[in-house]
C-alpha cells in the first residue's frame, strides 16, 4: 500500500493523461456492457412490471400462443372445481388520437367477474353511481382509463376518446377513471380497460379470447391446479403463471442481449491490449525505479504485486467510470430498444425508468478489474524479473526490448492448425468456439511478427518518399516492436471486427433483398395496422372473401401469422394458401424438391420450415414436428427447408386449411394481393374502398412500401452493430494516441539528440505523424486480413447461435475502402498532440531523460 | 352426565328440524307457478346520490327450480340488457346476460356470483333462489322485529354449495311465515343486511313490495321496489330460453 502511494501514485500523477487513456478501453467496454444490458434489463423490467401489475391476483394464465382460442374454453376452465375465478382477456396496444399521441395498452376483460382478480380503484370511490357498471357493460363504447392518462390528455368522466378499431376510428366514452394504484401504473400509466366482448369486435377477434386469467380456490397449490388444467385442456394450451410471459419476452430479446455481450467483451478485449501496451512500456520506463526498489530489498513478488495493484486500481477506476457512463447511455438505448422490439416482434414496451441490477453493476466492476489484471499480468511478471544491476545501467533497455520471440510464432502456428482442424472436423459448438478463440489468440500472437515484417517492407517506400522522417518512423517501429504491438493489435482486432460486421451487414442486405424480390412479390398488401408486426388487430375472414371478388384482383392470399410455443420458445407460424403461393413466389430451397414439397404442403401433408428454424431447432427434412394445437398435438413431417427471413427465430409455413382446422381461427393478419395486368394499386385501392365501404379498417401497402418497411427494420437491427463499430474505432484511436504518447516519452532522449544535431521541428513532427500513420496502416492491413477470417466466424456464429440464417460469404471491399481514410485520418489526428508535445519540450531535459 | 349430553344432542336435532321445517313451510306458502312484476332499483352512494334503474321481471316454475328473465327498461343506456336465470335445486344457477348494443350474450360464471349485481348492493348470489336442501338450519330463537314476532334462524350453506357467505341469519314472521330480514356474515363479520320493508298480500300471496339491501362495509344501500306484481299468469316456457333472450322477448 505504501509502495502504491509513494511510487505508483506519483507515476500516475506524472502521466495522468496517459493513465486515463490506458483505462479508456475499460471505461468504454464496461460502459457498453452496462449501458446495453441496463437498457435491455429496463425494457424487460418494464414489461415484467406491466405483466405483474396487470396480473393482479391472477395465479395462472391460459393461452394458446398468439392464436387465441374459442370462447368455449372459458367454460371448460370455469367448470374445473379447483378454479375459483377465471376470466377472459384480450390485450392489445393501440395508438389513440389523443394529445399525447402515446400508445395505450388496452386490457379487455369481463367486468362481471374480473374484479375478483384486479382492483379497479375508481376515482369517484363509488362505482355504483358515477361509473355505472351496467352501463359500462351495456355500451360497447365504454372505456376506463387511468388518472395519469386522463390528466395527460385532458380527459374527464364521460369525455370522448377516439381509438382506431377494425371498423375505422371509433369514439369511446370514458366511463371510469381509475385511481393511481399498482394496476394503473402498468405500461407507464397508459392503460385502458374495456369490456372483452366489445374488444372482440374492435380487434377483429370473432368469438375468441387471447387468454384466460384465473385464481385457484383458497388453500390450493397453483402448481397442482396448473397440472390439472394442462390435463383438462391438452397440449395446445399453455397454463403458466403470469411471470412466464416475461420469460417469453426475454427469449425474444435474447439476441439483443447476446449482441450486447459480444460488443462489450470485444471492447474490453481490445481495451486489454491498451492496458498491456501501457504497462509493458511503463515497466520498461521504470526499469531504473524497479532496479532501485530491488536494490533496496523489495522482493520479486512485491514488485509483481505492485504492478498488479496499479492495474487493479486502474481497472476499478475505469470500471467505475464505465458503470456511470453506462447508466447514462442506458436511458437513450432503452427508448430505442423498446421501439425496436415493438417493431420487430410486435411486442411494444416502453421503459419509463432505467433500472440497474446491482448484480450487473458488480459484475461489470469485476469484469473491468479482471480484464485489467489479465492485461497487466505479463508486464507485472516481467517487472518482477528485472535484474537490478542491468536496470540501473543507462541505455540497456533498448537492447532488452529488441527481438521477437520465436516460441510465440510457433504457438501461433499451433493455434492456427487447431482452429483449422476444428473447422474441418468439428461440428460441435464447443470445438467451433474453441477454434474461434484459438484463431483470435493466434492473430494476437502473430501481430508483433507480422507488424515487424510489414514495417520492414514499408521502410523503403517511406524512405523513398520522405527520406528522413520516413526512415525514422519506420525504424522506430522496427527497433521497438513491443512498444507498438499492443496498439497495432488493438487496431487490427478493431478493424477485423468492423470487417466482420460490415461483411455480415452486406451479406444480410443482399440476402434480404433477394428474399424480398422472390417471396414478397405481391403488388399490394392490406394490413389492419400501420405496423406490419403488430398483431393486435386481425381481419375477419369475410374481408378476404370480398377482396378476392373485386374485379382486377388476379390472386388474393390471406395470411395468418402467429407465434406459437415450440421447444419452449415462441416460433413464428405463417399460414397461407400454399398452393396459391407456390404459383407466385417460391422461396429459395435449401433442402427438398420444390414441386413435391409445395404440392404436399398445399395438401396439408406437412410443413415447410425456414433454414434458420432448421438450424436453431436442429430439424431437417423428414423430421416430424409436433405442434401443440388447441385440438391436441398435431404431428406433421418437415417437407422441405427454404430460405425465409420472416423471423429471426425461424418460421414454419403451413397451409391455411390446416391452421383453420386445428386452431379454428379464420382471421388474417395480412392480405396479399396480385393485380391483373393494367390495374394499378391506386385503382385497386379505390375499388376496395368502394366494395368494403367503412366496414373494415385497413391500411394499403404497395410492394415498395413493404420493402422499405422491412429494410427500415433491418436498418434498425444493424443500427445496433454500428454501436460496435463506433466503439471499435474509438478504442483503437485511443490506442494510437496512447502508443504515441508513450513512444514520445520513451524516445525523448532520441528526439532530443535529433534536435541537438540539427533536426528541424518540422522533421520531428513529420516523423511522429508518419509513425502514427504507419501504425494505423499496419493495423489496417493486418485487420483486413484477420477480418476475412473473423467474417467467416461471424457468419457461422450468426447461423449457429444468433439468427440461424445462413448468409453468403462476401468480403466487404467497400467497408475496407471506407476504413482506409477513417483509420489513417484518425491515426494522423491522434498524432497531432503527441507530435507537438515532442517538439515543445525542453532540449536539456530531453537529453537528460532516461 | 351421559343422559344430559344425549338430551342436548336430541334437543339440537329437534331445533334444526324445526328451523328447516319453518323455511320449507315458508317457501311452500309463497310458492306460485309464475311471477311477473316491474321493479325499480334505487342505488344510493355514500354521499346520498341516487341512481335509478327500472326493469321487468318474469319467472316460471317453483321456488328453487325456476326460470326467470330480468330485462332493464331504463335508463336508455341500459335499456334491453337482460339477465336469464335457470335455478336448480341441487346446484348453483346458470345465468346469462344479453347486451343488445353488442348483439351478444355472455355466460356469468359460477365463480363470479360474489361480484355486485351491476353496481347495486346485491350480488348475483343474493338474487338466486335457494332450495331448502342447499343449507343447514338452526333455530336461534324468537325475536320481535318492527313489532312482529319472528323466528330467528341461522342458515349455513352445505359444503357442496359455493357461497360467499359463511352464514346467514334469517328472521321469518311467525304469523305469515315470510322472511322479513336477512343478515349475511363473512366469517364473524356482518357484511350485509336485507330488510323487507313493505309487505302486502297480492292475489292471496304475502309478498314483499319493497326491500332494502345495506352493504355495511361500503356503507351504501340499494332499494328494490316491486310494482305491477302478478302471480300465476300463463307464461310460455320458450320465453325463458337463450334464444328468446337474444330475440329481446
Amino acid at each position: 500500500m505504501i509502495l502504491l502511494r509513494l511510487i505508483s501514485w506519483q507515476y500516475t500523477r506524472k502521466h495522468l493523461l496517459r493513465s486515463l487513456l490506458t483505462i479508456a478501453g475499460i471505461v468504454l467496454g464496461v460502459a457498453v456492457f452496462v449501458g446495453m444490458h441496463t437498457a435491455n434489463q429496463s425494457v424487460l423490467t418494464a414489461f415484467t412490471q406491466t405483466v405483474d401489475r396487470i396480473a393482479g391476483a391472477t395465479q395462472l394464465q391460459i393461452s394458446a400462443g398468439e392464436a387465441g382460442f374459442e370462447e368455449e374454453i372459458l367454460e371448460r376452465v370455469q367448470n374445473v372445481p379447483e378454479v375459483r375465478v377465471a376470466v377472459p382477456v384480450i390485450e392489445a396496444v393501440m395508438n389513440p388520437q389523443t394529445k399525447s399521441q402515446a400508445n395505450i395498452l388496452i386490457l379487455a376483460v369481463d367486468m362481471t367477474g374480473d374484479r375478483s382478480l384486479r382492483d379497479y380503484a375508481l376515482e369517484a370511490g363509488d362505482d355504483s353511481f358515477i361509473e355505472d357498471p351496467l352501463v359500462f357493460l351495456a355500451q360497447p363504447d365504454s372505456i376506463m382509463i387511468t388518472r395519469e392518462f386522463a390528466a395527460e390528455n385532458d380527459l374527464q368522466s364521460n369525455s370522448e376518446l377516439t381509438l382506431n378499431s377494425m371498423d375505422g376510428p371509433k369514439k369511446f366514452i370514458v366511463r371510469g377513471i381509475m385511481k393511481s394504484s399498482g394496476l394503473t401504473s402498468a405500461f407507464g400509466g397508459n392503460l385502458a380497460i374495456m369490456d372483452v366482448y366489445a374488444a372482440q369486435k374492435i380487434f377483429g377477434r370473432g368469438r375468441r379470447f387471447d387468454r384466460i386469467d384465473l385464481a385457484v380456490q383458497e388453500g390450493l397449490d397453483p402448481a397442482a391446479v396448473q397440472v390439472k388444467l394442462e390435463k383438462v385442456l391438452g397440449a395446445g394450451f399453455q397454463v403458466e403463471p403470469p411471470s412466464s410471459r416475461a420469460k417469453q419476452f426475454e427469449s425474444l430479446s435474447s439476441v439483443y442481449g447476446m449482441l450486447a455481450n459480444i460488443t462489450s467483451l470485444f471492447a474490453l478485449f481490445i481495451g486489454m491490449f491498451l492496458i498491456y501496451n501501457s504497462f509493458a512500456i511503463a515497466v520498461t520506463q521504470r526499469r531504473s525505479e524497479i532496479g532501485i526498489l530491488r536494490a533496496l530489498g523489495a522482493t520479486r513478488r512485491q514488485i509483481q504485486i505492485l504492478f498488479l495493484a496499479e492495474s487493479a486500481v486502474g481497472g476499478l477506476v475505469g470500471a467505475g467510470l464505465g458503470v456511470l457512463l453506462g447508466i447514462l447511455i442506458a436511458r437513450g438505448i432503452a427508448g430505442s430498444l423498446g421501439q425496436f422490439l415493438g417493431e420487430v416482434y410486435g411486442v411494444a414496451q416502453k421503459a419509463e425508468e432505467v433500472s440497474s441490477d446491482p448484480r450487473l453493476l458488480v459484475g461489470a466492476m469485476v469484469l473491468g478489474l479482471v480484464t485489467s489484471l489479465i492485461a497487466a499480468w505479463i508486464p507485472a511478471r516481467n517487472a518482477a524479473r528485472v535484474d537490478p544491476v542491468q536496470a540501473l545501467q543507462k541505455g540497456r533497455f533498448q537492447l532488452l526490448t529488441a527481438g521477437e520471440n520465436r516460441t510465440r510464432r510457433w504457438l501461433a502456428v499451433g493455434l492456427l492448425c487447431f482452429a483449422g482442424l476444428s473447422l474441418a472436423f468439428g461440428h460441435g459448438r464447443l470445438l467451433f468456439y474453441a477454434g474461434y478463440i484459438c484463431s483470435i489468440f493466434a492473430a494476437v500472437l502473430l501481430v508483433p511478427t507480422l507488424g515487424l515484417w510489414l514495417a520492414r517492407g514499408l521502410r523503403p517506400v517511406l524512405k523513398a518518399i520522405w527520406p528522413v522522417e520516413g526512415t525514422l518512423a519506420a525504424d522506430s517501429l522496427i527497433q521497438s516492436p513491443r512498444r507498438t504491438s499492443g496498439a497495432v493489435t488493438a487496431l487490427a482486432l478493431s478493424v477485423s471486427l468492423i470487417i466482420a460486421l460490415g461483411g455480415m451487414t452486406q451479406a444480410a442486405y443482399a440476402s434480404i433483398d433477394e428474399w424480398l424480390r422472390v417471396a414478397l412479390n405481391p403488388d399490394m398488401y392490406l394490413a389492419p395496422t400501420q405496423n406490419f408486426t403488430d398483431r393486435s388487430f386481425r381481419f375477419p375472414a369475410e374481408l378476404a372473401g370480398e377482396v378476392e371478388k373485386i374485379p382486377g384482383v388476379r390472386r388474393m392470399q390471406a395470411v395468418r401469422i402467429v407465434r406459437l410455443p415450440m421447444d419452449g420458445e415462441p416460433v413464428m407460424f405463417v399460414s397461407l394458401d400454399i398452393s396459391s403461393v407456390s404459383q407466385e413466389a417460391r422461396l429459395p430451397i435449401v433442402s427438398g424438391d420444390g414441386e413435391t414439397m409445395y404440392r404436399a404442403a398445399a395438401a396439408g401433408k406437412g410443413v415447410i420450415i425456414s433454414d434458420n428454424f432448421a438450424l436453431m431447432h436442429n430439424r431437417k427434412r423428414g423430421d416430424i414436428l409436433t405442434i401443440a394445437t388447441p385440438g391436441g398435438p398435431l404431428e406433421l413431417p418437415v417437407l422441405g427447408v427454404v430460405v425465409d427471413f420472416s423471423d429471426q427465430k425461424g418460421s414454419v409455413l403451413l397451409d391455411r386449411s390446416i391452421y383453420v382446422k386445428y386452431w379454428k381461427d379464420t382471421s388474417a393478419n395480412v392480405i396479399r394481393i396480385y393485380l391483373q395486368a393494367g390495374v394499378t394499386v391506386a385503382q385497386m385501392r379505390e375499388r376496395i374502398a368502394a366494395q368494403t365501404g367503412t366496414r373494415f379498417r385497413y391500411f394499403v401497402f404497395t410492394n415498395e412500401d413493404l420493402r422499405r418497411y422491412i429494410l427500415r427494420i433491418t436498418d434498425q437491427w444493424f443500427g445496433l452493430t454500428y454501436i460496435q463499430i463506433a466503439v471499435a474505432v474509438l478504442v483503437s484511436i485511443l490506442g494510437i494516441v496512447n502508443t504515441l504518447t508513450v513512444s514520445i516519452t520513451d524516445r525523448r532522449r532520441e528526439l532530443g539528440v535529433l534536435q541537438a544535431v540539427g533536426g528541424l521541428r518540422g522533421q520531428i513532427r513529420g516523423t511522429i505523424w508518419l509513425e502514427a500513420v504507419l501504425i494505423g496502416g499496419i493495423g489496417l492491413i493486418l485487420g483486413c486480413g484477420f477480418g476475412a477470417v473473423a467474417l467467416y466466424y461471424a457468419l457461422e456464429t450468426s447461423a449457429r447461435d444468433l439468427s440461424g440464417m445462413r448468409l453468403a460469404y462476401g468480403y466487404p471491399f467497400r467497408t475496407v475502402l471506407t476504413l482506409i481514410p477513417i483509420i489513417l485520418g484518425s491515426a494522423f489526428l491522434a498524432s497531432l498532440a503527441p507530435a507537438e508535445a515532442a517538439v515543445r519540450g525542453s532540449l536539456v531535459e530531453a537529453l537528460e531523460y532516461e | 352426565m351421559n343422559k344430559l349430553v344425549l338430551f342436548l344432542l336430541c334437543a339440537g336435532t329437534l331445533l334444526a328440524q324445526d328451523a328447516r321445517k319453518i323455511v320449507e313451510e315458508s317457501q311452500k306458502m309463497h310458492r306460485s307457478r309464475s311471477q311477473q312484476y316491474e321493479g325499480v332499483l334505487e342505488v344510493y352512494d355514500t354521499k346520498g346520490g341516487k341512481n335509478e334503474k327500472r326493469w321487468q321481471y318474469a319467472r316460471i316454475g317453483a321456488y328453487g327450480e325456476s326460470k326467470s328473465v330480468l330485462r332493464f327498461l331504463a335508463p336508455p343506456l341500459v335499456k334491453g340488457v337482460a339477465l336469464l336465470v335457470h335455478n336448480h335445486p341441487d346446484r348453483a344457477s346458470d345465468q346469462w346476460m344479453w347486451t343488445p348494443e353488442l348483439n351478444r350474450d355472455r355466460r356469468i360464471a359460477l365463480q363470479d356470483r360474489s361480484t355486485r349485481f351491476f353496481g347495486t348492493d346485491f350480488s348475483f348470489e343474493d338474487l338466486e333462489e335457494r332450495d331448502v336442501d342447499q343449507s343447514d338450519y338452526k333455530l336461534l330463537g324468537e325475536e320481535t322485529l318492527s313489532g312482529q314476532a319472528c323466528y330467528k334462524i341461522e342458515a349455513v350453506a352445505k359444503k357442496s354449495r359455493t357461497t360467499q357467505y359463511s352464514r346467514q341469519v334469517i328472521w321469518v314472521r311467525k304469523d305469515i311465515l315470510l322472511p322479513v330480514q336477512f343478515e349475511m356474515y363473512v366469517k364473524a363479520e356482518l357484511v350485509k343486511r336485507l330488510e323487507h320493508k313493505r309487505i302486502e298480500k297480492v292475489q292471496n300471496v304475502w309478498s314483499t313490495l319493497e326491500m332494502e339491501m345495506n352493504d355495511l362495509r361500503k356503507k351504501t344501500r340499494t332499494v328494490m321496489k316491486t310494482e305491477k306484481l302478478k302471480y300465476d299468469a300463463t307464461l310460455p316456457e320458450e320465453q325463458f330460453t337463450l334464444q328468446a333472450l337474444r330475440r329481446g322477448e
